[in-house]
């Protein structure tokens, strides 16, 4: 292997009919590192890993890739992980009604004269299970594990498959910060066995935590690539090597003005309704005022979600007593429908399962939650309906060729832009933002916050739950903490720093 | 502005024609007055379907006149008989047929007509897959000078019928039953015999009149207690197996023998038609019963073997030949401008009374076979000593 | 093709089904010299096919929401059964008996939307139960013997248009106003639309393709009329026909232009993403069921009133030829796709084959394996379409 590299990418060019998804990318992987990749939503960072691991097949693209010194020419996914490259997805790919072991084994299994060996496939996982840290019984099954612990699975399962290059594709979007933790000590850990890792992330923190070289890539070409001496890297180099520009601020200067108390919730109780007994919110109690941001801390299944969801017209779980008051008037809310009608508008925090119609035009999507607003005589108006859409794509900056085209062929910027555009048209006063930017690039993100303060000046009440702490302080003009379903914690802007916020998420006061 | 001159114009246009169609008339039947047509169009005021005929006659000249043949499916020996030489003797006879089968379906047995009606058709035969069912497909065909010939089954319902051939069906049952009385006197000893009844399935209009004619024979015995119809079964409804489905009708013997049978032995069995009556021989085999007498109808191969070597008593053979014959000397009589030949009989099909062109079935036993088959090598070839 | 797509708009693939139907009909016609385009065949290809569309109408909402019908023939066959024997039996008048028809349809539809709406059962088992429920309750009302029905329901299923008005014409005079009709509305929809096409992008649209556009549909409108008026004195266009058309026209507009339209589509796209957009989820499966169900009377009666008689095997794999005329217009097995003018295009390319077959004395059996191929190639072009669309 020479010169120390593992991969070597060199000029790799992909193209889609009418798009150049990459041009002349050029990527070397040292032996035994952590190479970060970074770049913005659609920069091609994911292409070129479908192109590495065979998803693309040799001979529809260009270019060469050398792995462990020899020419590679992977025509499927089976070649490029005989190879030794295995790629673990951002949504995970095992079957969850099966055991821990038989994911592991899945199209692999230890068979001897035609039958399936389970003992030998239980005290290999077992094996491999304790590599990854996992102590859990290879009989468990996937369902009922955390996202996280999964993750490690999916990592075993690799391990199994005598991995050199492991590729991981936004490893952390979805886990909490313990298993973030716990993940990268891990990924630190298969250096040290020799394992090259590859990893894709929007994460900075993340990168200068373990990343022994990042790349950077943009529109399709590497645009910058240095190596960073652990636990240093300057967020602010990547960030504008990212997007293109100098980002100097990455939360928009706003001066709040707050008014009355819009929105209060008292002694809410909801109860889990598959585990009975467990309570998802506990005598939670909060309140909301016009044109204030009020933001809401805490680790993933900590109940932020829950409580938003069962404020929105009951939509998750058994409702257990409390109260609602808008404008100082208590108010039924017992269906989404009566929230919409109260003035509530809630985007959730998974866009594509919760938020969309993915079959859906922009228009069609805008109108979707106020069909009323665009009926002429009882029938829809399409011309309302172009008009309300329009209006929308021109005051967000929705990028799209027409207001026509499905939702799907949009970036999850644009995306979650017009979700928000739907609720913007019911005219909320209370607006819940939940997760408002995950997944979505430095550039789309920066102006999402802006229509965030803009609707706070128009008076509106906004709640905006986030996992990332840096956002809640940039945004929020006041922060709740909330830990096991109760409220732990109430912090102006100003007082509140990571330290403080994440004590009061992991501790019941 | 300019979209509404060209709207004016346009409602102007269409008040023009609308007033234009006050002053009355209608077009074409200019015989008929426009009161006559206004809701009930088809069929009623039809005077004119011999007039087609004439039309007929000028083309008849290049041969090869069009004659439809519908028939219901070629699941069962007649009908598949039926459709081979149907072909042969129309071609025969110098005429162009379209065949077509309907596989059981009535919405694809209308559709079947109507392309017949398209396609020229002079005369369609029709074998119903429920002759109640073809109503306004007939009158459209009536319209449209077209003949229709009903072929086994009744067609009801509607006046688009011209005449029926088939076989005596009320005759058919009381043959069926003197067949029955016969063997039970020559196999089973001294009365009073046990017997079930069976009939055949509800839709096909026959099947009421099978069980009719056999009952017209059985009942007085019964009331004498000469036959003991040991489940009490003895309404048509009761006794019906529905779409004539063999499996049907086998496991409702089974279920009358479990429940009636445990201690005694049964003697006889009215069976509509042979495939029922191979699944009623088969259920008492399998129940440890002796062989009862057994009635029939089709001269099925298998059955003709079961005749033969003892195990079902009767058949009734209804040649499907003689019945195509007959139906085509009809159709050579109708194109021949001839019309309809005379008959004595009329059903009422419940609209009009329908001409029948009964010819008479033949009832089977070992004893005779060989006499009935004579001209029938196939059938013959099943006879082997 | 630029122009082109000016007159037809953008997307050019949802024709290809009326170029496959257009194409079939002018193949049939030649291949059978002449009989595929003629008034009685025309006439004969609606009144016999209608109560097929009627029920790929409800279908296609079924589809669309993300769940199918297999009960529709039976209900179809039940409703009109316990019509047939309404009237008979009791010697009610016949629009009594139709209002008892419908009322079974409702009461069928509001069992299985019960069962799917309330109690979350699949629309597959709910449907299946009933498919058995319905289909034994035909042959138990009936003890599987047909009924006839009075001669006012022939009407509805065989029925014609009156004649009245001046002879000259040479047509039926009533087919004529109604295709009259039809073209001035759409001359004033499309004039309408062309004079507010700037109102909201500020673009406006061309006059020529407008033009273009209504001659084109005057000119098959027009061809439609002079076919089906000008048969056999006393035929025009059939009454099954006309009821079907309103239909059409009906569950367009409910489909493309209400509320209840928009949330059948959002639920079958994403039921959850619906839900919390305030769609009343449970609401919208209900009255899908109850829809489907009530359309399936309607196309029993219609079939009735062509067969002048409840047959017990009426409704015996109807649901099949509508599920296919759905997916040949389009529609996608998973939800949340499909339009009431594709479907009917998908049922007239079935009834269409069916027909020209039959005109050619091609026999069931062949028949039914074209059809088969054809469904089959019309969803694999469809999903290869999409596939290239990325």
């Amino acid at each position: 292997m020479g010169n120390g590299h593992i991969l070597q990418m060199k000029n790799i060019t992909k193209t889609f009919p009418g798009v150049k998804a990459l041009s002349n990318v050029t990527l070397e992987v040292s032996e035994a590192s952590i190479h970060a990749i970074c770049g913005e939503n659609g920069a091609g960072k994911s292409t070129l890993m479908k192109v590495l691991s065979g998803v693309y097949p040799h001979g529809s693209y260009e270019g060469s890739i050398i792995f462990q010194g020899e020419e590679m020419a992977f025509k499927n996914i089976k070649e490029s992980e005989r190879a030794g490259i295995v790629i673990i997805h951002q949504e995970l790919t095992m079957i969850p009604e099966l055991s821990v072991t038989e994911n592991i084994f899945m199209g692999n299994e230890i068979v001897e004269k035609g039958l399936i060996n389970w003992d030998k496939e239980r005290k290999k996982t077992r094996e491999l299970l304790d590599a990854v840290g996992l102590h859990i019984s290879p009989n468990a099954i996937i369902k009922n594990l955390g996202v996280g612990q999964q993750q490690l699975v999916e990592i075993a399962k690799a391990l199994s498959k005598n991995v050199k290059l492991l590729i991981l594709d936004e490893p952390t979007s979805s886990l909490n910060e313990s298993d973030s933790e716990n993940l990268l000590n891990l990924m630190l850990g298969l250096k040290k066995q020799g394992i090259t890792c590859i990893m894709i992330s929007h994460k900075l923190n993340e990168i200068a935590a373990v990343s022994d070289y990042v790349t950077v890539i943009r529109d399709g070409q590497t645009v910058d690539g240095y190596a960073v001496e652990a636990g240093k890297v300057d967020e602010n180099k990547i960030i504008k090597a990212m997007v293109g520009r100098e980002i100097e601020n990455r939360y928009p200067e706003h001066t709040p003005k707050i008014g009355e108390v819009v929105l209060e919730v008292s002694d809410w109780n909801v109860e889990d309704a598959k585990v009975p007994g467990k309570m998802l919110c506990k005598n939670s109690k909060f309140n909301v005022r016009a044109g204030e941001i009020v933001g809401f801390a805490g680790l993933m299944g900590a109940g932020r979600t829950e409580l938003m969801r069962s404020l929105f017209g009951k939509n998750i779980g058994i409702f257990r007593g409390g109260t609602i008051k808008i404008h100082d008037r208590e108010v039924k809310i017992d269906s989404v429908q009566d929230a919409i009608k109260n003035k509530i508008a809630y985007v959730p925090e998974d866009r594509k399962m919760l938020g969309l119609n993915l079959l859906d035009s922009i228009r069609k999507t805008t109108v979707s939650a106020n069909l009323d607003e665009i009926k002429t005589r009882g029938l829809l108006d399409f011309d309302k309906e172009r008009a309300a859409a329009e209006k929308y794509r021109v005051s967000l900056k929705t990028k799209c060729s027409d207001v026509g085209v499905g939702v799907n062929t949009l970036s999850g910027g644009n995306q979650q832009k017009v979700v928000l555009s739907k609720w913007m048209f019911t005219e909320p006063d209370i607006l819940i933002l939940d997760e408002p930017t995950r997944g979505i690039d430095v550039g789309a993100k920066y102006e999402i916050y802006k229509l965030i303060h803009k609707l706070a000046d128009q008076g509106k009440a906004i709640i905006l739950v986030s996992s990332e702490l840096p956002e809640l302080l940039g945004m929020a003009d006041r922060i709740y903490t909330i830990f096991e379903g109760k409220i732990t914690g109430e912090i102006s802007a100003k007082e509140a720093n990571q330290e403080v916020l994440m004590k009061k998420m992991t501790i019941t006061v | 502005m300019k979209s509404k001159k060209v709207l004016s114009v346009l409602v102007t246009t269409a008040l023009a024609v609308s007033v234009l169609t006050g002053c009355g008339g209608g077009r074409g039947t200019g015989e008929s007055a426009p009161a006559a047509n206004t809701v009930e169009t088809a069929g009623t005021e039809k005077t004119d379907s011999e007039p087609a005929n004439d039309s007929s006659a000028s083309d008849s000249s290049e041969g090869g006149e069009v004659v439809g043949v519908a028939l219901p499916w070629l699941g069962t020996q007649n009908w598949a008989e039926a459709e081979v030489m149907f072909k042969e003797q129309l071609e025969a006879a110098g005429y162009e047929a379209i065949i077509q089968a309907a596989d059981q379906k009535v919405p694809q047995q209308q559709q079947q007509i109507e392309s017949m009606i398209e396609n020229g058709a002079k005369v369609i035969v029709v074998g119903p897959v429920d002759g109640s069912q073809l109503g306004s497909v007939l009158e459209k065909a009536k319209d449209a000078g077209v003949y229709v010939i009903g072929y086994d089954r009744l067609l009801e319902n509607t006046t688009g019928v011209d005449g029926v051939v088939q076989f005596g069906s009320i005759q058919t049952g009381e043959l069926q039953a003197q067949a029955l009385l016969q063997g039970l006197e020559e196999l089973k000893g001294e009365a009073p015999y046990n017997i079930e009844l069976f009939g055949g399935g509800p839709a096909d209009p026959n099947a009421p009149n099978f069980f009719t004619g056999a009952m017209s024979v059985l009942q007085p015995l019964i009331d004498d207690g000469t036959l003991v119809v040991v489940s009490g079964q003895t309404d048509f409804t009761q006794c019906a197996t529905a779409d004539w489905d063999n499996s049907k009708a086998q496991s409702r013997m089974d279920a009358i023998l479990a429940g009636n049978y445990s201690d005694i032995e049964i003697d006889g069995v009215l069976s509509p038609n042979d495939g029922i009556a191979r699944a009623i021989i088969t259920s008492c085999e399998n129940a440890g019963q002796p062989i009862p007498v057994v009635s029939g109808l089709d001269a099925e191969n298998e059955s003709v073997e079961w005749v033969w070597s003892g195990r079902q008593y009767s058949t009734i053979a209804k040649p499907t030949n003689a019945l195509v014959a007959e139906t085509v000397s009809i159709i050579d009589s109708l194109l021949g401008g001839n019309g309809m030949p005379e008959t004595d009989v009329t059903v009422s099909n419940g609209v009009i009374d329908v001409p029948i062109y009964e010819l008479p079935p033949v009832v089977v036993t070992k004893d005779n076979a060989k006499e009935v088959f004579a001209d029938d090598p196939d059938r013959m070839a099943l006879l082997k000593d | 093709m630029k122009y082109v797509k000016k007159v037809l708009g953008e997307d050019l693939r949802q024709y290809t089904m009326v170029v496959a139907l257009v194409a079939l009909i002018i193949i049939f016609n030649i291949a059978s010299g002449g009989k595929m385009v003629t008034s009685s065949n025309f006439q004969n290809l609606i009144s016999g096919n209608a109560y097929v569309l009627v029920l790929a109408l409800g279908m296609l909402m079924v589809i669309v929401i993300g769940q199918i019908d297999l009960s529709v023939g039976s209900v179809a066959g039940f409703a009109s059964m316990v019509m047939a024997i309404t009237a008979r039996q009791f010697n009610l008048p016949w629009y009594v008996a139709i209002l008892v028809a419908l009322a079974i349809g409702v009461i069928a539809g509001a069992w299985q939307g019960f069962f799917l709406s309330r109690l979350g059962i699949p629309g597959f088992i709910t449907t299946l139960g009933g498919m058995m429920i319905f289909r034994g309750g035909v042959i138990w009302v009936s003890n599987s013997i047909s009924v006839p029905v009075p001669s006012e329901l022939k009407w509805f299923g065989a029925g014609y248009l009156p004649e009245w008005g001046p002879a000259f014409t040479g047509m039926n005079n009533s087919t004529l106003l109604l295709g009259i009709i039809a073209i001035v509305v759409y001359i004033i929809i499309q004039l309408k639309k062309f004079t507010h096409s700037g109102d909201v992008t500020g673009i406006k649209e061309e006059f020529w393709p407008v033009a273009v556009r209504i001659g084109l549909v005057t000119a098959v409108i027009g061809f439609m009329t002079w076919i089906f008026g000008s048969g056999r004195p006393g035929t025009s266009f059939p009454i099954p026909g006309l009821i079907l058309v309103m239909l059409i026209i009906l569950y367009h507009l409910i489909t493309e232009r209400t509320s209840f339209g928009r949330h059948v589509y959002a639920v079958g796209g994403n039921k959850l993403a619906a839900e919390l957009s305030g769609v009343n989820v449970k609401r919208t499966y209900f009255l899908t069921m109850l829809n489907m169900s009530i359309l399936a009377a309607v196309a029993g009666i219609l079939f009735v009133g062509r067969s002048t008689a409840a047959g017990p095997a009426d409704g015996t794999s109807w649901e099949m030829d509508a599920i296919a005329s759905v997916f040949i217009g389009g529609a996608a097995v998973s939800g949340g796709v499909g339009t009431v003018i594709a479907t009917m295009v998908g049922g007239l390319v079935m009834a269409v084959l069916n027909n020209g077959l039959m005109l050619m004395g091609v026999g069931a059996d062949k028949t039914q394996v074209i059809k088969g191929f054809v469904l089959l190639a019309a969803v694999a072009f469809d999903v290869y379409n999409k596939k290239n669309r990325r």
